[in-house]
């Protein structure tokens, strides 16, 4: 567990929140962007903790997240490992007693940390949304060879070189195409994620 | 009809109205209205210098019509006609705007807030000069009473008012008395045990000669009004003869069928003649009509045979009985959350995930296993104890995908229980808790007491409960560690919770009971008559309102026992003059508002050809009058002309 970076004049080593660091707008920011405005309303049962299979990888737990977030943590948070470890199976959704969209709340953040910067450049995580964006604006649809050469490109080959028998494998199977499809109405798609990004830019 | 003197009275209501509301304009304006001799504002109308207000006015400036600005009437509107009838007036001169609930609570700009409030005026100031003057009338009370449902709430309710020398008759489905109260060991936080402190109650309510328990009954039907009401009861046949009938139990000895027992959760095995369980009042089996071999396929009848007192009679039909009762209590008590509905806790799954109610079972000593905590395997009880135990809270509760309200007794069931296991296991008992609810006399001294026992407390809820290897584990987040946990158990306990009794739908439908969201039973006013209903005469107890407690429902069913007896002891009781009436020479006698009227007060009376309306029973909801197509029927203090008026009135500003 990472502790809160934060100092205050005059205090000992222990994490403290100092008061000039949270930033009070963020929860907004964050339920806007989700359409989940029920955040304040959490009870911090840890129910999406518990349910969720990835949660021992995260750096804090879900259920943290979402206190981090109504508290105005919002560096923390951004920069957070956690948010990229969600798989999206929506345990945590399906579960949460107060009925909070969690993964909803995830998505925005992923979104929120490529916007403003936080995402670091070689992650694999970041790298795989990033790209994924790419093909799909370039094509209309997703180009599985081009998706994967470019996370390569971002965060390295490795990944590639280990993936490589599934890849054949779903070439054998006709699974994948080796060239790329474009749909007919690919300016249509490429206009609305261009408008999906401006919203998120000009939040 | 003599001159029109109207008052108006605009309340602030502290800040409630005159924050929103320009209570000097709206007076200004009142004041300019056709009839208005006087127009006032006051900070609170309903206290004593205002109601002052009126009656001085009424003396000293001749006012003959009251039109009071403040809350909605069902607030005050009977404060205000008692002031008018003391200050010599009659209380129907009297007309209240809701510029309150209706205006300055849900309107967000004060000129708009204000606007409405002047309309509602306008329109009570026209509507209220064609008020007639109304008498109130009585009726007698019967001075027996009902209570429905033999739990706890309802066998004290059932004592205080026979102990008051009144007739109850005690009315319960089941087969026993007793309730939910009668399945469990011990109760906290004193530990009493509980049969001990309830079987002496739930004799005492058999043997009072001014009580009838008539249990494996129902209510059918009620008819009739606060005072005078007609109950029709179902006697189920319980194919045992109750007045010959010993309880020696040689019946259900011989009987060879067993079915899982309701009592213990499925823990056990009951006989298809059976009692629920040893205790039971009164001590007489019934027969489970779909479960018994002798119905089924016409063969067995070991219990006839064997019966010493001939008593099993296979012939024996259900009965109608209608008793006459001035008032009721309606204690129909609560239904645990059946977790099946939820398969990430396992309950039904894994045979050692048990709820909260089947452990009552296990650890008592009339239980399935004489009251040892042990394991099961292959549907069968062996001799293990579990070395660890988790219990989970909040099963059901506060959950919107189950039940969203806390059902506030299952934290100190829950401690009550995992001081239980630990006492007779010494298992290590972990208490997977969102947050632990002890508000009441001595409940976080036991808190206190069960932490000091060395039960672990895990603040996180259980999130799901998986088996790996025969090894079943609970996953959760140990929020106030901030980390993620799986914690190996033997045996897992479900606090469920409380919800709505089954049937409760139908109860309210009998007893013109109203619902809140929650399927608990709606009580009249939230903090000051919380056992009344919106049908007078008939009041709720116990945990058909709600969850409650022990103590609380005790006091519930006294309180409700209080009610009743004042309604009994005051002999009569007043009923609304605003009634439909008939007017018999414009009636055709088409007899169309007859099935429509709801409380079945209209009858047509031959002779005359015509309709007529039982005041005693109308309830002027109106029905009637709108289906009138000869126009002969009218509503008094709602008829066309004031309504009209009303109408006209506020929206002509």
């Amino acid at each position: 567990m990472r502790a809160v970076q934060s100092q205050v004049p005059g205090r000992g080593p222990l994490p403290v929140v100092g008061e000039a660091d949270l930033d009070g707008k963020f929860v907004v920011t964050v339920m806007e962007l989700s359409g989940e405005d029920g955040l304040l309303g959490c009870i911090q049962c840890g129910t999406c903790t518990g349910s969720c299979q990835l949660s021992s990888w995260m750096d804090y737990t879900p259920r943290r997240i979402v206190d981090m977030v109504r508290k105005g943590l919002a560096r923390e948070v951004l920069a957070s490992r956690a948010i990229w470890y969600c798989a999206s199976c929506y345990y945590c959704t399906v579960r949460c007693p107060r009925g909070i969209k969690l993964t909803e709340v995830l998505y925005a953040l992923k979104s929120l940390a490529l916007a403003r910067g936080y995402a670091e450049p070689g992650a694999p995580a970041p790298a795989f949304y990033r790209t994924f964006f790419e093909v799909v604006g370039r094509y209309g649809r997703l180009y599985e060879p081009g998706l994967m050469i470019g996370v390569a490109l971002r965060s390295g080959f490795g990944r590639l070189f280990r993936l490589a028998p599934l890849g054949l494998g779903m070439l054998r199977r006709g699974k994948m195409a080796l060239l790329p499809e474009r749909v007919r109405a690919v300016d249509e798609v490429r206009a609305l994620m261009e408008r999906v990004s401006r919203g998120l830019v000009r939040r | 009809m003599s001159e029109v003197r109207i008052a108006v009275y605009v309340c602030h209501c502290g800040t409630n109205i005159a924050d929103k509301v320009d209570v000097a304009g709206v007076r200004e304006f009142a004041r300019r209205l056709p009839g208005v001799e006087v127009a006032r504002d006051y900070q609170y109308m309903c206290a004593d210098p205002g109601q002052e207000l009126l009656r001085s006015d009424i003396r000293e400036r001749g006012i003959n019509r009251v039109v009071v600005a403040s809350c909605s009437p069902r607030m005050h509107e009977a404060t205000f006609r008692q002031v008018l009838e003391s200050a010599g007036l009659n209380g129907y001169l009297f007309e209240m705007a809701n510029i309150r609930e209706h205006c300055s609570w849900v309107t967000e700009e004060s000129e708009l807030a204000t606007h409405k409030a002047r309309a509602l005026v306008a329109a009570a100031v026209k509507r209220v000069r064609f008020h007639a003057p109304l008498e109130e009338r009585y009726v007698e009370v019967n001075q027996k009473a009902l209570v429905v449902g033999g739990g706890i709430a309802g066998i004290e309710a059932a004592l205080k008012i026979a102990r008051a020398g009144k007739k109850v008759w005690l009315v319960e489905r089941g087969p026993s008395i007793g309730g939910k109260m009668a399945g469990l060991d011990k109760t906290f936080p004193t530990l009493d045990c509980s049969a001990c402190i309830l079987t002496p109650k739930m004799v005492e309510a058999a043997q009072h000669p001014k009580i009838t328990l008539l249990s494996y009954s129902e209510v059918e039907g009620v008819d009739g009004y606060v005072g005078n009401f007609q109950v029709t009861v179902r006697r189920k046949a319980r194919y045992v003869r109750e007045e010959d009938c010993t309880g020696c139990g040689t019946c259900y000895q011989k009987c060879p069928k067993k079915v899982p027992s309701e009592f213990d959760g499925g823990l056990s095995h009951r006989k298809a003649i059976y009692v629920p369980f040893p205790q039971a009042v009164p001590n007489v089996p019934v027969i489970d009509r779909s479960n018994c071999i002798r119905f089924q396929t016409g063969r067995c009848g070991a219990c006839e045979k064997f019966c010493p007192r001939d008593a099993v009679d296979f012939e024996q039909e259900d009965e109608f009985l209608t008793l006459e009762v001035g008032a009721v209590i309606v204690a129909t008590g609560y239904e645990t959350f059946q977790p099946q509905e939820a398969p990430q806790w396992g309950w039904g799954r894994y045979e050692n995930v048990l709820t909260a109610r089947q452990l009552e079972r296990l650890v008592n000593a009339s239980g399935p296993t004489g009251g040892k905590v042990l394991l099961r395997r292959d549907g069968e009880f062996t001799d293990e104890v579990p070395k660890s135990v988790a219990v989970l809270h909040c099963i059901g509760s506060r959950d919107e995908n189950y039940y969203p309200y806390c059902s506030r007794l299952c934290c100190m069931a829950s401690l009550k229980l995992a001081h239980l296991i630990r006492e007779k296991t010494g298992a290590q008992v972990y208490s997977f808790y969102i947050d632990i609810r002890s508000a009441g006399k001595g409940y976080e001294e036991f808190y206190t007491r069960v932490q000091a026992e060395g039960i672990q407390f895990i603040r996180g809820k259980g999130a799901e409960v998986l088996e790996r290897d025969g090894q079943l584990y609970v996953h959760a987040e140990d929020t106030l560690l901030g980390a993620y946990r799986e914690v190996p158990v033997d045996m897992v306990v479900l606090s469920t919770a409380v919800t709505p009794a089954p049937g409760a739908e139908r109860v309210a439908q009998i007893f013109g009971i109203q619902r809140g969201q929650d399927g608990f039973f709606l009580e009249s006013h939230p903090k000051l008559e919380p056992l009344k209903t919106a049908t007078e005469g008939i009041y709720i107890v116990g945990c058909c309102q709600g969850p409650k407690d022990i103590p609380d429902s005790v006091a519930q069913g006294a309180g409700g026992a209080a009610e009743v007896l004042s309604l009994l002891t005051a002999g009569r009781v007043q009923i609304s003059p605003v009634v439909a009436e008939i007017d018999a020479e414009a009636c055709s006698g088409c007899k169309v508002c007859v099935p429509l009227c709801p409380y079945s007060a209209i009858k047509y009376d031959e002779e005359r050809g015509a309709c007529g309306v039982n005041e005693a029973l109308c309830k002027g909801c109106g029905t009637c009058v709108a289906s009138c197509p000869s126009g002969a029927l009218s509503c008094r203090h709602f008829t066309d002309e004031q309504i009209y008026a009303q109408i006209e009135e506020v929206s002509s500003l």
